[in-house]
């Protein structure tokens, strides 16, 4: 069996964010990137399928410029077999579409069993390339996945929906699950296995080789910028009665109550 | 000569800071404290499934075949988190394990060692009391002009108390008898010798992580308390104390890598740069202490704030494998009573500049 995990670098969570000089991203030098969270726990998954099963492929996928080897690097240290590195400077950064297209592309020359995605990215929390991906593909997908049991011919998948109920679902092979956080432990990489990883090929390859055109981003920024603060907030004072009974009186006033 | 470290070897310290922000939580390391043995089995289990017990061992061996520049990194790490499981200790141990003359003992230890079911402890004369003594299966001591190994049955250990709950100290009392003799002489001498650089060098490596940490701790209380409206960190008193700080710890940094880099070739001038090394970055950690606790004022004294857990790794770190006094002494010798060439210092060809017998005009 082979599973495709679609990875995603993004800003580390701890890094502080600026807005870089003309007000349409972040300003991307001198901060740490990470392999975005979501896709860790798609990672992982395809990990726990291939120790269940030693002959399963795991191959992760991810576009973005040079810095992009540091979290294919990661996952081969955690476990991957090989890795595929869309280093195209026209995708980086693109909108949802044009980045499903290219994973499209690299699926169709991979023809995976599985595709594991995250459910969304840290950075741009759409949640739209995984359905997007898997209409292109026309393969079966489902959303929010926590947890999936892979049998010969299917995927059956346990989905989050609202109010905490859980929906099976069995899907067919080839498919596509984005895979919610906290669907299982994520493990850590070990030193040996970066060591490891050196000798795991990345193959770097441009959107042109994948036979795909036309991928820049159909949509612009037009500004990036810090929600400016509320200065309507009422700090109450006084003694502790004071504030309950001044906080009671706001509640009622807002008719939240 | 290539200056910076590898992407590798940045990776590498990338994954151990993210293995450490995740498991060894301070919380962890204040709940390690309450314990009967204040070490965690399991913990261990885990570093070595990271392949940090390892990392010096060779690939044969089991272990990773690496070396003190990568080993550098990873001590910062553990520095910077307070863990104090045996890790030094474990690397000065299979440093002296691999340096010796007969590989029977090495090759029956480093195995285990890198799989993790083995502990190694060091007891060395430059440090009084052996770290981790309870929890070592094999233990390496200096007695006389001879080196034993022993195994844990053969010791008589006396608990002693430890400012830092992290640390667990012990006063060793064993039999030298000849058949646990490793090495004497002149080639024990040279062991002992490099075992304590190699342990200095950790522990040095330790205190930068401690002191960032410190650091980090202090400027992040700075921006969150306020007083006279405005955060504290706004103030030049404040943080211009933070910033001298930061200049120790960058300045340290530079001797600890290069000690490092000394270390792992064993290079002429290896115990100068690992002195300086060992002064600079426990200077550093003491003062991040000192800073952290008053720019956190009355809150940094209790118990419950974490100012205290990194404070009192940097004072044992300090005095392990050798205090400041220890180290300035050495390093006197080395540099004022020109024992060591001037190689030592990374003049290869030294070169007198010639006095002027002219005026300028």
């Amino acid at each position: 069996m082979k599973v495709m995990v679609c990875l995603k670098q993004v800003p580390h969570q701890d890094a502080k964010l600026d807005i870089n000089s003309d007000g349409t991203w972040i300003q991307e030098d001198n901060i740490k990137f990470e392999i975005n969270s979501y896709d860790t726990y798609a990672l992982e998954e395809a990990l726990r399928i291939k120790d269940a099963d030693a002959d399963t492929e795991v191959v992760v996928v991810s576009i973005g410029p040079d810095r992009v080897t540091q979290a294919l690097r990661t996952a081969l240290g955690m476990g991957a077999d090989r890795a595929v590195h869309v280093n195209d400077a026209e995708a980086f950064g693109s909108d949802a579409l044009c980045v499903a297209k290219v994973l499209a592309a690299v699926a169709k020359a991979e023809s995976p069993d599985l595709i594991f995605t995250g459910l969304m990215t840290d950075d741009g929390n759409s949640s739209a390339v995984p359905p997007m991906l898997a209409e292109l593909i026309d393969v079966p997908s489902a959303t929010g996945v926590l947890h999936t049991e892979a049998a010969n011919g299917s995927l059956k998948v346990e989905r989050e929906l609202e109010g905490g109920a859980i929906e099976v679902v069995e899907l067919p092979k080839p498919c596509l699950a984005s895979i919610q956080t906290g669907a299982n432990q994520v493990r850590y990489a070990s030193l040996k296995g970066i060591m490891q990883a050196k000798k795991k090929p990345i193959d770097v390859k441009t959107a042109a080789d994948l036979g795909v055109s036309d991928v820049a981003s159909k949509a612009t920024i037009d500004k990036v910028y810090s929600p400016p603060k509320n200065a309507t907030a009422d700090i109450l004072s006084g003694s502790t009665d004071e504030i309950v009974s001044g906080l009671m009186g706001k509640i009622k006033e807002l008719g939240v109550l | 000569m290539e200056f910076g470290f590898s992407e590798d070897q940045l990776l590498l310290q990338q994954t151990v800071r993210d293995f450490l922000a995740g498991e060894c939580t301070p919380e962890w390391v204040r709940g390690q404290w309450q314990t009967e043995t204040g070490r965690s089995p399991e913990f261990w289990s885990q570093l070595s499934e990271l392949g940090l017990p390892g990392l010096l061992v060779s690939e044969t061996q089991g272990g990773l075949g690496m070396d003190e520049t990568d080993l550098v990194l990873l001590m910062e790490e553990i520095g910077r988190v307070g863990l104090a499981e045996p890790l030094t200790a474990t690397a000065v141990g299979v440093g002296l394990l691999r340096s010796l003359g007969d590989a029977s003992l090495a090759d029956a230890w480093l195995p285990k060692v890198a799989a993790g079911d083995a502990i190694l402890a060091v007891a060395h004369p430059a440090s009084p009391f052996v770290a981790d003594a309870h929890v070592a299966d094999l233990l390496i001591a200096s007695d006389g002009d001879s080196l034993h190994a022993l195994p844990r049955a053969a010791l008589r250990l006396e608990a002693q108390t430890s400012n830092d709950g992290s640390q667990r100290l012990f006063r060793v009392d064993f039999d030298a008898r000849d058949e646990t003799r490793i090495a004497t002489g002149r080639e024990a001498r040279a062991l002992e010798a490099a075992a304590l650089d190699r342990g200095a060098l950790c522990s040095a490596a330790q205190a930068l992580g401690a002191c960032d940490q410190l650091i980090a701790l202090a400027a992040d209380y700075a921006g969150q308390r306020e007083q006279f409206g405005v955060a504290i960190g706004s103030f030049q008193a404040v943080k211009h104390m933070l910033a001298d700080v930061r200049v120790k710890l960058e300045y340290a940094r530079s001797h600890v890598y290069r000690a490092a880099n000394s270390v792992a070739n064993d290079a002429t001038g290896r115990s100068v740069d690992v002195s300086m090394a060992k002064i600079a970055a426990c200077e550093a950690a003491l003062l991040a202490g000192r800073v952290s606790l008053q720019v956190h004022g009355a809150i940094g004294y209790t118990y419950e704030q974490d100012v205290h857990v990194w404070m009192k790794r940097a004072w044992s770190l300090d005095l392990a494998f050798g205090d400041a006094v220890f180290h300035r002494a050495r390093l006197a010798a080395g540099v004022i009573d020109r024992s060591l060439p001037a190689e030592s210092f990374g003049y290869s060809h030294p070169q007198r500049v010639p006095t002027p017998t002219a005026g300028l005009g």
